[in-house]
Protein backbone atom coordinates (compact mmCIF):
# COMPACT_ATOMS: atom_id res chain seq x y z
CA UNK A 1 0.00 0.00 0.00
CA UNK A 2 1.02 3.89 -0.78
CA UNK A 3 1.89 6.27 1.80
CA UNK A 4 -0.82 8.20 3.09
CA UNK A 5 -0.64 12.10 2.01
CA UNK A 6 -0.16 13.71 5.00
CA UNK A 7 2.20 15.64 7.48
CA UNK A 8 3.91 14.35 9.48
CA UNK A 9 4.74 16.04 12.91
CA UNK A 10 6.76 14.93 15.83
CA UNK A 11 4.98 16.07 19.38
CA UNK A 12 6.66 15.07 22.26
CA UNK A 13 7.12 11.18 22.03
CA UNK A 14 4.22 11.27 19.58
CA UNK A 15 4.11 10.93 16.20
CA UNK A 16 1.54 12.79 14.42
CA UNK A 17 -0.43 11.86 10.87
CA UNK A 18 -3.12 14.34 10.28
CA UNK A 19 -5.72 12.57 7.28
CA UNK A 20 -8.33 12.61 5.72
CA UNK A 21 -10.35 9.65 6.27
CA UNK A 22 -13.90 9.65 5.23
CA UNK A 23 -15.22 6.97 7.22
CA UNK A 24 -18.14 6.37 4.62
CA UNK A 25 -15.92 6.26 1.63
CA UNK A 26 -16.79 2.24 1.20
CA UNK A 27 -20.23 3.37 1.16
CA UNK A 28 -19.58 5.66 -1.48
CA UNK A 29 -17.99 3.72 -3.45
CA UNK A 30 -20.44 1.43 -3.72
CA UNK A 31 -22.72 3.67 -4.18
CA UNK A 32 -21.29 4.66 -7.25
CA UNK A 33 -20.77 0.94 -8.85
CA UNK A 34 -24.62 0.54 -8.41
CA UNK A 35 -24.86 3.82 -10.15
CA UNK A 36 -22.86 2.55 -13.00
CA UNK A 37 -24.33 -0.71 -13.40
CA UNK A 38 -28.04 1.04 -13.68
CA UNK A 39 -26.56 3.73 -15.94
CA UNK A 40 -27.16 2.00 -19.09
CA UNK A 41 -30.22 0.92 -18.42
CA UNK A 42 -31.98 4.30 -17.84
CA UNK A 43 -33.76 3.30 -14.39
CA UNK A 44 -35.14 6.19 -12.69
CA UNK A 45 -33.91 4.73 -8.96
CA UNK A 46 -35.62 6.45 -6.24
CA UNK A 47 -34.74 6.11 -2.00
CA UNK A 48 -37.89 6.37 -0.25
CA UNK A 49 -37.59 7.06 3.41
CA UNK A 50 -39.76 7.79 6.44
CA UNK A 51 -40.19 6.93 10.26
CA UNK A 52 -41.91 3.83 11.10
CA UNK A 53 -45.86 3.80 10.10
CA UNK A 54 -46.06 6.84 7.61
CA UNK A 55 -47.32 4.65 4.99
CA UNK A 56 -44.26 4.01 2.83
CA UNK A 57 -45.60 0.26 1.78
CA UNK A 58 -49.26 1.21 1.27
CA UNK A 59 -47.93 3.74 -1.14
CA UNK A 60 -45.92 1.21 -2.90
CA UNK A 61 -49.28 -1.01 -3.26
CA UNK A 62 -51.12 1.93 -4.17
CA UNK A 63 -48.31 3.11 -6.65
CA UNK A 64 -48.34 -0.37 -8.58
CA UNK A 65 -52.29 -0.38 -8.75
CA UNK A 66 -52.50 3.09 -10.64
CA UNK A 67 -49.27 2.80 -12.66
CA UNK A 68 -48.59 -1.23 -12.94
CA UNK A 69 -49.96 -1.06 -17.04
CA UNK A 70 -47.49 1.99 -17.87
CA UNK A 71 -44.66 1.46 -15.87
CA UNK A 72 -42.73 -1.06 -15.30
CA UNK A 73 -41.85 -0.98 -11.43
CA UNK A 74 -39.81 -3.05 -8.60
CA UNK A 75 -39.13 -2.32 -5.40
CA UNK A 76 -36.56 -3.53 -2.84
CA UNK A 77 -37.86 -3.05 0.54
CA UNK A 78 -35.63 -3.13 3.51
CA UNK A 79 -36.63 -3.94 7.19
CA UNK A 80 -34.59 -5.12 10.55
CA UNK A 81 -36.76 -8.22 10.31
CA UNK A 82 -39.49 -10.14 8.13
CA UNK A 83 -40.85 -10.38 4.68
CA UNK A 84 -44.04 -9.42 5.29
CA UNK A 85 -43.49 -5.65 3.19
CA UNK A 86 -42.33 -8.03 0.48
CA UNK A 87 -45.59 -10.19 0.85
CA UNK A 88 -47.97 -7.11 0.55
CA UNK A 89 -46.00 -5.62 -2.31
CA UNK A 90 -46.13 -8.59 -4.40
CA UNK A 91 -49.64 -8.98 -4.23
CA UNK A 92 -49.95 -5.40 -5.27
CA UNK A 93 -48.22 -7.46 -8.49
CA UNK A 94 -45.22 -5.39 -8.54
CA UNK A 95 -41.74 -7.42 -8.53
CA UNK A 96 -39.95 -6.95 -4.99
CA UNK A 97 -37.41 -8.27 -3.43
CA UNK A 98 -37.07 -8.24 0.76
CA UNK A 99 -33.55 -7.03 2.59
CA UNK A 100 -33.73 -8.39 5.97
CA UNK A 101 -30.71 -5.60 7.39
CA UNK A 102 -30.51 -7.63 10.22
CA UNK A 103 -31.58 -5.57 13.13
CA UNK A 104 -29.72 -2.49 11.03
CA UNK A 105 -31.44 0.85 11.55
CA UNK A 106 -30.33 1.89 7.47
CA UNK A 107 -30.04 0.24 4.34
CA UNK A 108 -26.61 0.58 3.18
CA UNK A 109 -25.43 0.92 -0.41
CA UNK A 110 -23.58 -2.71 -0.14
CA UNK A 111 -26.91 -4.40 0.70
CA UNK A 112 -28.32 -2.57 -2.66
CA UNK A 113 -25.75 -4.20 -4.94
CA UNK A 114 -25.80 -7.41 -3.64
CA UNK A 115 -29.44 -7.90 -4.18
CA UNK A 116 -29.05 -6.38 -8.07
CA UNK A 117 -27.69 -9.92 -8.28
CA UNK A 118 -30.61 -11.42 -6.97
CA UNK A 119 -33.40 -9.14 -8.55
CA UNK A 120 -34.60 -8.58 -12.65
CA UNK A 121 -34.19 -5.04 -12.95
CA UNK A 122 -32.99 -4.07 -16.15
CA UNK A 123 -36.13 -3.76 -17.47
CA UNK A 124 -37.48 -1.77 -14.78
CA UNK A 125 -38.80 1.74 -15.69
CA UNK A 126 -38.58 2.89 -11.68
CA UNK A 127 -36.48 0.72 -8.76
CA UNK A 128 -38.16 1.73 -5.32
CA UNK A 129 -35.66 1.52 -2.57
CA UNK A 130 -38.23 1.47 0.65
CA UNK A 131 -35.69 2.42 3.44
CA UNK A 132 -35.94 0.99 6.84
CA UNK A 133 -38.47 3.16 8.73
CA UNK A 134 -36.11 5.91 10.23
CA UNK A 135 -35.34 9.50 9.79
CA UNK A 136 -31.46 9.96 10.94
CA UNK A 137 -29.17 6.89 10.12
CA UNK A 138 -30.48 6.38 6.07
CA UNK A 139 -29.61 10.19 5.37
CA UNK A 140 -25.99 9.41 6.05
CA UNK A 141 -25.99 6.49 3.53
CA UNK A 142 -26.45 7.09 -0.06
CA UNK A 143 -27.80 4.00 -2.37
CA UNK A 144 -26.69 5.21 -5.94
CA UNK A 145 -30.17 6.87 -6.17
CA UNK A 146 -31.55 9.53 -8.64
CA UNK A 147 -33.53 11.21 -5.91
CA UNK A 148 -34.37 10.80 -1.98
CA UNK A 149 -38.21 11.24 -1.22
CA UNK A 150 -39.05 11.54 1.94
CA UNK A 151 -43.24 11.20 4.13
CA UNK A 152 -44.46 12.10 6.72
CA UNK A 153 -47.78 11.19 8.01
CA UNK A 154 -49.92 13.67 9.28
CA UNK A 155 -49.53 11.73 12.61
CA UNK A 156 -46.16 12.51 13.17
CA UNK A 157 -46.12 16.11 13.45
CA UNK A 158 -45.13 19.10 11.73
CA UNK A 159 -42.39 19.76 13.67
CA UNK A 160 -40.59 17.35 12.13
CA UNK A 161 -38.07 18.75 9.37
CA UNK A 162 -36.40 21.00 11.86
CA UNK A 163 -35.76 17.50 14.07
CA UNK A 164 -34.34 15.85 11.14
CA UNK A 165 -32.97 17.95 8.75
CA UNK A 166 -30.22 16.02 7.15
CA UNK A 167 -33.07 14.08 5.33
CA UNK A 168 -35.24 16.93 4.36
CA UNK A 169 -31.93 18.73 3.06
CA UNK A 170 -31.22 15.62 0.93
CA UNK A 171 -34.28 14.89 -0.51
CA UNK A 172 -36.22 15.93 -3.73
CA UNK A 173 -39.72 15.92 -3.10
CA UNK A 174 -41.56 15.47 0.61
CA UNK A 175 -44.40 13.26 0.15
CA UNK A 176 -47.27 13.90 3.35
CA UNK A 177 -49.10 11.05 3.71
CA UNK A 178 -52.55 10.51 5.48
CA UNK A 179 -54.12 13.39 4.85
CA UNK A 180 -57.57 12.03 5.22
CA UNK A 181 -56.85 12.49 8.81
CA UNK A 182 -56.16 16.13 8.66
CA UNK A 183 -59.47 17.55 10.01
CA UNK A 184 -58.78 15.13 13.33
CA UNK A 185 -54.79 16.18 14.34
CA UNK A 186 -53.04 19.44 14.85
CA UNK A 187 -51.02 19.25 11.58
CA UNK A 188 -50.66 21.82 9.09
CA UNK A 189 -49.24 21.72 6.02
CA UNK A 190 -48.30 25.13 5.35
CA UNK A 191 -46.15 25.05 8.46
CA UNK A 192 -44.50 21.68 7.54
CA UNK A 193 -43.76 23.24 4.12
CA UNK A 194 -42.53 26.23 5.69
CA UNK A 195 -39.80 24.54 7.84
CA UNK A 196 -38.90 21.93 5.28
CA UNK A 197 -38.33 24.65 2.43
CA UNK A 198 -35.75 26.75 5.16
CA UNK A 199 -34.01 23.78 4.93
CA UNK A 200 -34.33 22.62 1.41
CA UNK A 201 -35.85 25.72 -0.77
CA UNK A 202 -36.26 23.44 -4.05
CA UNK A 203 -38.01 21.18 -1.99
CA UNK A 204 -41.18 19.59 -3.97
CA UNK A 205 -44.38 19.08 -1.30
CA UNK A 206 -47.23 16.46 -2.50
CA UNK A 207 -49.75 15.45 -0.15
CA UNK A 208 -51.53 12.16 -0.41
CA UNK A 209 -54.08 9.60 1.37
CA UNK A 210 -53.27 6.09 0.07
CA UNK A 211 -56.74 5.32 2.06
CA UNK A 212 -59.13 7.79 -0.27
CA UNK A 213 -56.87 8.20 -2.86
CA UNK A 214 -56.65 12.07 -2.27
CA UNK A 215 -52.86 13.68 -4.38
CA UNK A 216 -51.89 9.98 -5.90
CA UNK A 217 -52.65 11.56 -9.35
CA UNK A 218 -50.08 14.30 -8.38
CA UNK A 219 -47.99 11.99 -7.58
CA UNK A 220 -48.19 9.33 -10.03
CA UNK A 221 -47.62 12.66 -12.25
CA UNK A 222 -44.48 13.20 -10.34
CA UNK A 223 -42.97 10.11 -11.16
CA UNK A 224 -44.31 9.74 -14.75
CA UNK A 225 -42.36 13.11 -15.14
CA UNK A 226 -39.21 11.81 -13.54
CA UNK A 227 -39.40 8.57 -15.57
CA UNK A 228 -39.52 10.80 -18.81
CA UNK A 229 -36.52 13.56 -17.77
CA UNK A 230 -34.21 9.89 -17.10
CA UNK A 231 -35.38 8.68 -20.23
CA UNK A 232 -34.55 11.58 -22.07
CA UNK A 233 -31.03 12.12 -20.52
CA UNK B 1 -27.74 5.00 16.65
CA UNK B 2 -25.06 2.97 14.66
CA UNK B 3 -22.34 4.12 16.84
CA UNK B 4 -20.89 0.82 17.34
CA UNK B 5 -20.37 0.31 13.47
CA UNK B 6 -19.36 3.80 13.22
CA UNK B 7 -16.31 2.19 16.11
CA UNK B 8 -15.56 -0.37 13.75
CA UNK B 9 -15.38 1.30 10.71
CA UNK B 10 -12.72 3.76 12.10
CA UNK B 11 -10.70 0.17 13.41
CA UNK B 12 -11.30 -1.26 9.95
CA UNK B 13 -10.13 2.51 8.26
CA UNK B 14 -7.03 3.00 9.95
CA UNK B 15 -6.32 -1.23 9.88
CA UNK B 16 -6.23 -0.38 5.88
CA UNK B 17 -4.38 2.74 6.18
CA UNK B 18 -1.70 1.74 8.63
CA UNK B 19 -1.35 -2.23 8.25
CA UNK B 20 2.11 -1.83 10.12
CA UNK B 21 1.72 0.49 12.49
CA UNK B 22 -1.83 1.00 13.93
CA UNK B 23 -1.35 -1.07 16.85
CA UNK B 24 0.75 2.00 17.95
CA UNK B 25 -1.94 4.31 17.89
CA UNK B 26 -2.95 5.89 21.07
CA UNK B 27 -5.55 9.22 20.19
CA UNK B 28 -7.65 9.31 16.95
CA UNK B 29 -9.18 12.36 15.98
CA UNK B 30 -12.72 12.17 14.85
CA UNK B 31 -14.27 15.31 12.69
CA UNK B 32 -18.25 14.79 12.46
CA UNK B 33 -20.21 17.56 10.96
CA UNK B 34 -23.32 18.71 12.43
CA UNK B 35 -25.09 17.03 9.81
CA UNK B 36 -23.47 13.67 10.47
CA UNK B 37 -25.87 13.17 13.67
CA UNK B 38 -22.81 11.77 15.64
CA UNK B 39 -22.91 12.41 19.19
CA UNK B 40 -19.61 13.02 20.73
CA UNK B 41 -20.32 11.34 24.29
CA UNK B 42 -22.51 8.10 22.23
CA UNK B 43 -19.12 8.04 20.21
CA UNK B 44 -17.32 7.73 23.21
CA UNK B 45 -19.59 5.34 24.93
CA UNK B 46 -19.68 3.09 21.91
CA UNK B 47 -15.75 3.65 21.66
CA UNK B 48 -15.23 2.44 25.40
CA UNK B 49 -17.55 -0.70 24.56
CA UNK B 50 -15.73 -1.92 21.80
CA UNK B 51 -12.32 -1.76 22.81
CA UNK B 52 -13.54 -4.24 25.11
CA UNK B 53 -13.53 -6.65 23.14
CA UNK B 54 -10.35 -5.15 21.26
CA UNK B 55 -7.45 -5.23 23.55
CA UNK B 56 -5.13 -3.74 20.30
CA UNK B 57 -7.16 -0.59 21.22
CA UNK B 58 -7.33 -0.85 25.03
CA UNK B 59 -4.54 2.26 24.95
CA UNK B 60 -6.35 4.12 22.74
CA UNK B 61 -8.51 7.33 23.11
CA UNK B 62 -11.42 8.53 20.71
CA UNK B 63 -11.82 12.52 20.57
CA UNK B 64 -14.43 14.04 18.45
CA UNK B 65 -15.33 17.23 17.50
CA UNK B 66 -18.26 18.72 15.87
CA UNK B 67 -18.14 21.20 12.95
CA UNK B 68 -21.06 23.47 12.51
CA UNK B 69 -22.93 23.68 8.86
CA UNK B 70 -21.90 26.46 6.67
CA UNK B 71 -22.72 27.07 3.35
CA UNK B 72 -21.42 29.00 0.17
CA UNK B 73 -23.46 31.89 -1.12
CA UNK B 74 -23.04 32.17 -4.85
CA UNK B 75 -24.08 36.17 -5.02
CA UNK B 76 -22.56 37.53 -2.20
CA UNK B 77 -19.32 34.89 -2.44
CA UNK B 78 -19.38 34.30 1.17
CA UNK B 79 -19.35 31.34 3.51
CA UNK B 80 -21.80 31.60 5.95
CA UNK B 81 -23.00 29.66 9.02
CA UNK B 82 -26.39 28.01 9.27
CA UNK B 83 -28.61 28.52 12.10
CA UNK B 84 -31.43 26.85 13.64
CA UNK B 85 -31.27 24.57 10.40
CA UNK B 86 -31.95 27.95 8.33
CA UNK B 87 -30.29 27.17 4.74
CA UNK B 88 -30.00 30.62 4.14
CA UNK B 89 -27.21 33.24 3.51
CA UNK B 90 -27.03 35.32 6.44
CA UNK B 91 -26.06 38.62 4.45
CA UNK B 92 -28.46 38.15 2.01
CA UNK B 93 -30.96 36.02 2.94
CA UNK B 94 -31.14 33.80 -0.26
CA UNK B 95 -31.70 30.38 0.10
CA UNK B 96 -28.38 27.85 -0.39
CA UNK B 97 -27.90 24.11 -0.04
CA UNK B 98 -24.37 24.56 -1.23
CA UNK B 99 -23.09 22.94 2.08
CA UNK B 100 -19.63 23.24 2.30
CA UNK B 101 -19.03 21.98 5.82
CA UNK B 102 -21.12 19.97 8.06
CA UNK B 103 -21.79 16.72 6.41
CA UNK B 104 -18.39 15.28 6.99
CA UNK B 105 -17.52 12.47 9.10
CA UNK B 106 -13.68 12.06 8.62
CA UNK B 107 -10.59 10.96 10.68
CA UNK B 108 -8.69 14.36 10.72
CA UNK B 109 -5.46 13.13 12.78
CA UNK B 110 -3.99 10.30 14.48
CA UNK B 111 -1.22 9.88 17.21
CA UNK B 112 1.15 6.88 17.26
CA UNK B 113 3.36 6.24 19.84
CA UNK B 114 7.00 6.28 19.23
Amino acid sequence: MSQPKSNRASVGSVQCENTTLNLLKANDFVAKAIKDKLLSHNILVLNVCSSPGSGKTTLMQETGKRLKNKLKLGVLVGDPETERDAIRIREAGIDCLQIVTGGMCHIEAQMILQALDHFDYKDLDILFIENVGNLVCPAAFDLGEDYRITLIATTEGDDKPKKYPRMFLTSELMVVSKSDLLPHVPFSIDAVTKDAREINPDLDVISISSLNGEGLDQWCNWLQEKVKQKKSQ
Amino acid sequence: MHEISLVRNIFKTLEAEFPDTYQNIRNIYLTAGELSNVQPILMKNAFDAVILDEPKYAKTILHVEVLPVIIYCDDCNQKTPVIQYKFICSICNKPSKNVIQGEELLISKVEFEK
